[in-house]
């Protein structure tokens, strides 16, 4: 059996390109994948969990359900957290948990996006789809992201190299812009390399737009670029006829954070004075930006929720999963398509681990190794299927193309199992 | 050379997206993730051998680690891929945003001798309050 027009759940960019057989129930053969996409479909039966535990012995999905629930519903300040990684019917079942329970939502943005989300609220955002870009955008700036390994295919099938419906001379026909602290494999590609000093970024983004709006400087550099250099990059971009800023982490993991993300947006808010310039967060993993935006439609926020007082509080800083987890506030933890235990700093982890946490994963992780339940779940895009919101924030359908291992259900069953457990706990 | 200063950046890596995807328990994830990058110069005057191995340690935490030259990175700066082991280093303070700054923080680099690279079983047992790294 072979489907066409495969998504990729892996990163933001959701390819919809992908061509998958199936022989004998199994993945075969995988066609326009990247390295990171390929290894995902190849290897989705690879060291899978195959029951759910519960202290580490081996238990009935049903008993592995109850004690989470039991978890759950005595906890004071339980925290369901990760998300990104899974589709948008098991996020919204998350969401009614931590209502029900009275606890804490929060997905893994709060350590990507989050501070681009704070900075967006503050000063909004010209955006654009990426089939728009696509076929309209002629300057392409990678500010503090790395697609080449993060998002192997972005520039291939979006930003850099495709022939659009404005731009038909393809990569010919696009300038690319790297600003980076350091030399890296989109850096090498782009037709310019900006190197900025760590830490810099905002002030390199804030000199630009007084250059834009047409201000002098008394500096000879900002932030170890050339005031001439500066300059040059201010003509380019105002020259541009359809202008793109794809920012990264390099922006909200730095000093300055949400400000970064403010700079960002105010330069390109002083560029639309004259020409087209949008700007778009380069989302890591596939379904985060669904996960915000599920948070948002069930809540009226997109991460850091508390429901603690029957009602839904929006507070990053306080309601997300490290500040949470580092005050050593969260008594129960239910996390779903994620690893904190990797992922966060190791004092944040450090208290998840004096706390007992229910997992659902596909593979053992960190995570499910200091969990007190584990439950194995089926990998949304290819045991699965679901939708999720590619970084553009289009909403995509993701395929089901093989069952998963006999007695793993997907995350919105078990999720809606614990969802009704809970209910009928706290009635 | 007993150690040199660094600006620790942390980032993704292709290496280590294909290694999550067969487990995190999987050799090809664990390469990908224990290994610290320098520029070579610095490797060289930190008297690096090849294959051999080096600490880095912050105001957080400190882990020992393989090592690799980039030549890329300009002296005095260090990436080291997201993971357990990078997460050793990091501070969980956000000042109220909700993200730790995981690029940008200062870090200390010097070779480990009889030292070795934790696996990823005794990172979590640290992580769980048992024997630190």
């Amino acid at each position: 059996m072979r489907y066409e027009d495969v998504i990729c759940p892996f990163c933001g960019c959701l390819c919809d390109d992908l061509e998958v057989t199936v022989e004998g129930g199994h993945i075969s053969e995988v066609k326009n994948a990247c390295g990171i996409s390929r290894s995902k479909f190849m290897n989705h039966g690879a060291n899978r969990l195959m029951h759910p535990t519960v202290d580490g012995e081996k238990v009935s999905l049903e008993r592995a359900v109850e004690e989470a629930v039991e978890l759950l519903s005595k906890a004071e300040r339980p925290l369901v957290y990760g998300l990104s990684s899974t589709e948008c019917g098991a996020i919204a079942k998350a969401v009614e948990i931590a209502e029900t329970a009275g606890g804490i939502i929060d997905n893994t943005s709060s350590v990507c996006h989050g501070p681009t989300i704070l900075a967006l609220q503050q000063v909004g955002e010209s955006k654009a789809s990426l089939g728009e870009i696509r076929n309209r955008a002629d300057l392409v700036v990678f500010w503090g992201s790395n697609p080449t390994e993060a998002h192997i295919r972005h520039i291939t099938r979006y930003s850099g190299m495709p022939r659009g419906m404005y731009v038909p001379e393809g990569r010919k026909g696009r300038k690319i812009i790297a600003v980076d602290v350091r030399e890296t494999g989109s850096t090498k590609l782009a037709d310019q390399f900006v190197k900025v000093r760590p830490g810099s970024d905002f002030e390199l983004l804030q000199a630009l737009r007084a250059i834009v709006r047409g201000r002098e400087l008394p500096v000879e550099e900002v932030g170890g670029v050339p005031m001439q250099r500066i300059k040059e990059l201010a003509d380019q971009m105002k020259s541009a006829r359809f202008g793109i800023v794809f920012f990264g982490l390099g922006l909200t993991q730095s000093e300055g954070r949400h400000m970064n993300i403010d700079a960002a947006v105010g330069l390109v808010a002083e560029l639309n004075r004259h020409t087209k310039f949008v700007l778009t967060p380069m989302r890591g993993h596939y379904n985060v930006s669904g996960a915000n935006t599920v948070t948002t439609w069930q809540t009226g926020y997109p991460y850091a929720v508390d429901f603690s007082r029957g009602y839904p509080r929006y507070n990053p800083g306080e309601f997300t999963s490290v500040d949470l987890l580092s005050r050593g506030e969260v008594d129960a933890a239910l996390i779903v398509a994620s690893d904190p235990a990797s992922n966060f700093p190791v004092d944040a982890a450090a208290n998840l681990a004096k706390v007992p946490v229910v997992t659902l994963e596909q593979k053992t992780t960190p995570t499910t190794m200091l969990s007190r339940v584990t439950i194995p779940v089926a990998t949304a895009g290819v045991e699965a299927e679901g939708t999720a919101y590619r970084m553009d924030g289009v909403p995509l359908r993701l395929k089901k193309l093989v069952e998963p291992p006999e007695g793993v259900r997907p995350d919105e069953e078990v999720l809606d199992m614990i969802l009704k457990g809970l209910k009928e706990a706290k009635r | 050379m007993d150690g040199i200063e660094v600006t620790l950046i942390s980032g993704r890596t292709a290496r280590q997206g294909m290694g999550l995807e067969e487990g995190k328990l999987s050799e090809r994830y664990t390469q990908s993730v224990n290994t610290v990058y320098l520029n070579p110069e610095d490797a060289s005057n930190l008297g690096l051998a090849r294959g051999g191995l080096i600490k880095v340690s912050t105001v957080s935490g400190c882990v020992t680690v393989n090592w690799g030259g980039d030549a890329g990175l300009d002296r005095g700066m260090a990436f080291f891929p997201y993971g357990p082991w990078a997460n050793q280093l990091y501070a969980s303070t956000t000042d109220g945003t909700g993200m730790p700054q995981f690029k940008g923080i200062t870090a200390t680099v010097s070779a480990a001798e009889d030292s070795r690279v934790p696996t990823i079983q005794e990172i979590v047992e640290s992580i769980r309050g048992g024997k630190r790294l």
